[in-house]
């Protein structure tokens, strides 16, 4: 294969690898209730892209992408986006970040899906967001 | 000759750059540039415990030390040739600065050449680097505390 066809075939997985939208994953322990509340709060935000939500033990964790001409007020995105959920879980500690970091870790977590170690891994993340430089 | 007569003639004898060809070039260049910091910043956030707010400073440095190694291996000169401002303004721009100085007065000896020069270029990077920082950090330490903007 020569090497046109090569770049033209590399051009083309980038181009479409934007098309894939993946858009509201959760993880949590009892109902799917409380994850389904939280679908709606997000999925009615249309700057957000994609979200990964982790619940457990009164703590909600979220990592969303935002839109990519949104992203200049991401920071704006996700506090609307905490103060909503705080209304819709008074009683959790609701944590909402537009770092891609979070979003990335929270779907790792999910993909794990290990009871034991999402508080840790929250705790983790929580404490990752803190640092300033 | 007079000062306006010389100019004129220069003005004709000099060749005209073509602006929109140079700032393409320039374009592609500082694009591909931060590209690659885009990469080398998913490492770190893939990798390491660092967040997209954190990792913009190991990204940096390792920006700044790719452009060390290309310029000691003479292939950054051909990159600031092809691209212009595009390869010297990000921060790529700085480490060639460093160590291309540093080879230029390399025959001077170790202390007082490269030593002593190794900053010449950069080393005014550094200061109004540094004195705009404390500048805007001035500025917006006053306005938090007068409660226009929040940190």
């Amino acid at each position: 294969m020569d090497i046109r066809k090569i770049i033209l075939i590399s051009l083309l997985a980038v181009l479409l690898a934007g098309c894939s939208k993946d858009a509201f994953r959760y993880y949590q322990n009892d109902s799917d209730e409380v994850a389904a509340q939280a679908e709606t709060i997000i999925r009615q935000d249309k700057r957000i892209k994609s979200a990964a939500v982790v619940f457990h033990d009164e703590k909600l964790l979220a990592g969303i992408r935002v839109e990519t001409f949104s992203r200049f007020k991401k920071k704006k995105v996700a506090a609307e986006l905490e103060k909503k959920l705080e209304e819709q879980y008074p009683d959790m500690d609701v944590t909402v970040s537009a770092d891609s970091k979070i979003l990335y870790e929270t779907n790792k977590l999910i993909d794990k899906g290990k009871e034991d170690e999402l508080g840790k891994g929250i705790d983790r993340l929580k404490l990752l967001l803190k640092e300033e430089t | 000759m007079d000062k306006e007569q010389y100019s004129t003639i220069e003005q004709e004898i000099s060749p005209k750059p073509s602006i929109v060809k140079n700032v393409f070039k320039a374009f592609i260049t500082g694009g591909t540039i931060c590209l690659v910091g885009q990469f080398v910043a998913l490492f770190y956030i893939t990798f390491f415990d660092f967040t997209e707010r954190t990792a913009s400073n190991p990204t940096v440095a390792t920006l700044v030390f790719f452009s060390m190694l290309l310029t000691g291996f003479g292939i950054y000169k051909k990159i600031g040739q092809f691209g212009g401002a595009g390869g010297a303004v990000p921060i790529t721009g700085f480490g060639n600065a460093v160590i291309s100085s540093a080879i230029e007065h390399r025959t001077e000896g170790y202390v007082l050449g490269v030593g002593g020069n190794i900053f010449k270029l950069a080393g005014s990077v550094i200061l109004w680097g540094v004195f705009s920082a404390f500048a805007v950090a001035l500025i917006k330490t006053i306005l938090v505390k007068m409660g226009v903007v929040s940190w």
